[in-house]
């Protein structure tokens, strides 16, 4: 029984492992992109992550950083403005910030630029763009 | 004869402004942010064109905003879509220039060059050039929704017409499901 868990629990490679102990505990993909973004330099644009590296190596850890990163821009680039909404909405709500200064700080620093992964479509980086900027005006509205 | 001469230097005049337009809106923007644009073309994961087109010019998301009935919203969403699909416009063009530039340096060496096929590539590229300055022209003058609706339309008075000339209509059938008995 125990072994049986155990086989559960260990992962084969830090793709397994980033998606399903890390990013599944993650309530949207907005969230996921903030993160991997995150974990990736501003001068190198290089990924790094500590424990990730620790289990399967620096190079191992940056593939799977990078290409989870790139799955869940281009699943986000790519949902209706509906969608981005609800996406937009539960990371406020992660966020436990005030929604009204949240918008604020969103649409006035536009942090989501950063979140964009290297060597992505530039129309789809332009249509997300885009689409977030919208989709924090109808959570904006929707304040009023 | 006067009018058809008016005619046509109107319609040249009109090619020439779209590819000068066209040239001119690519070399901006292609000066103003080239290494990016590089770096970001070399994508594996990107969408095909016509997909991208279809979630630029997607009718959802243009309802779920009209939705809202916010006249601030619906003017931003307009905005926000044509900057997009300008942009969509003008890659595609580019890239297809880029793809016809190497093209050009490659049968420079090839010894077993087809007239007839250069030609029908070269046309299909002019007409394509045309089609990307004439979009963005749309685009500009009304939103990139204008063709979609355009259609619409047609779709609306064919329906129209159809209703007010019954008979015609009647022929049409006989006459498409002649055509798909034939296929």
């Amino acid at each position: 029984m125990l072994s049986d868990v155990a086989k559960l629990v260990t992962m084969n490679n830090a793709d397994d492992d980033l998606q399903h102990r890390t990013l599944a505990g993650m309530q949207c993909n907005l969230a996921r992109l903030i993160y991997l973004a995150s974990t990736r330099d501003y001068n190198s644009g290089m990924y790094h992550h500590e424990g990730l590296s620790a289990c399967y190596g620096a190079e191992q850890a940056r593939g799977a950083l990078e290409a989870a990163h790139r799955e869940v821009f281009s699943i986000l680039a790519t949902l209706p403005i509906k969608k981005l909404v609800n996406e937009l909405e539960t990371y406020v709500r992660v966020s436990r910030e005030e929604p009204s200064g949240f918008i604020h700080a969103w649409q006035e620093l536009e942090p989501y630029r950063v979140a964009v992964p290297m060597e992505v479509d530039s129309t789809m980086v332009e249509l997300f763009l885009s689409n977030i900027r919208l989709a924090l005006e109808v959570l904006r509205f929707r304040q009023e | 004869m006067m009018a058809a001469f008016v005619f046509g230097s109107v319609a040249a005049f009109l090619v020439v402004l779209l590819v000068l337009m066209n040239r001119g809106d690519e070399a901006k923007e292609f000066a103003s942010s080239e290494p990016h644009h590089q770096a970001r073309h070399e994508s594996h994961d990107s969408l095909q064109p016509t997909e991208l087109a279809i979630r630029i010019f997607s009718r959802d998301d243009r309802e779920f905003i009209a939705l809202t009935r916010s006249a601030r919203l619906q003017s931003l969403y307009q905005t926000e879509r044509r900057k997009v699909a300008s942009h969509w416009v003008r890659r595609t063009s580019r890239e297809v220039s880029m793809i016809m530039h190497s093209h050009r340096l490659n049968s420079r060496q090839s010894p077993n060059l087809r007239v007839s096929t250069e030609a029908k590539l070269f046309c299909q590229y002019v007409q394509l050039r045309f089609l990307c300055g004439l979009l963005l022209f749309l685009i500009q003058l009304f939103s990139p929704h204008a063709l979609r609706d355009l259609a619409f339309y047609a779709g609306k008075l064919y329906q129209r017409i159809g209703g007010a000339l019954p008979g015609a209509a009647a022929i049409d059938r006989a006459v498409s499901s002649g055509n798909s008995a034939t296929l």
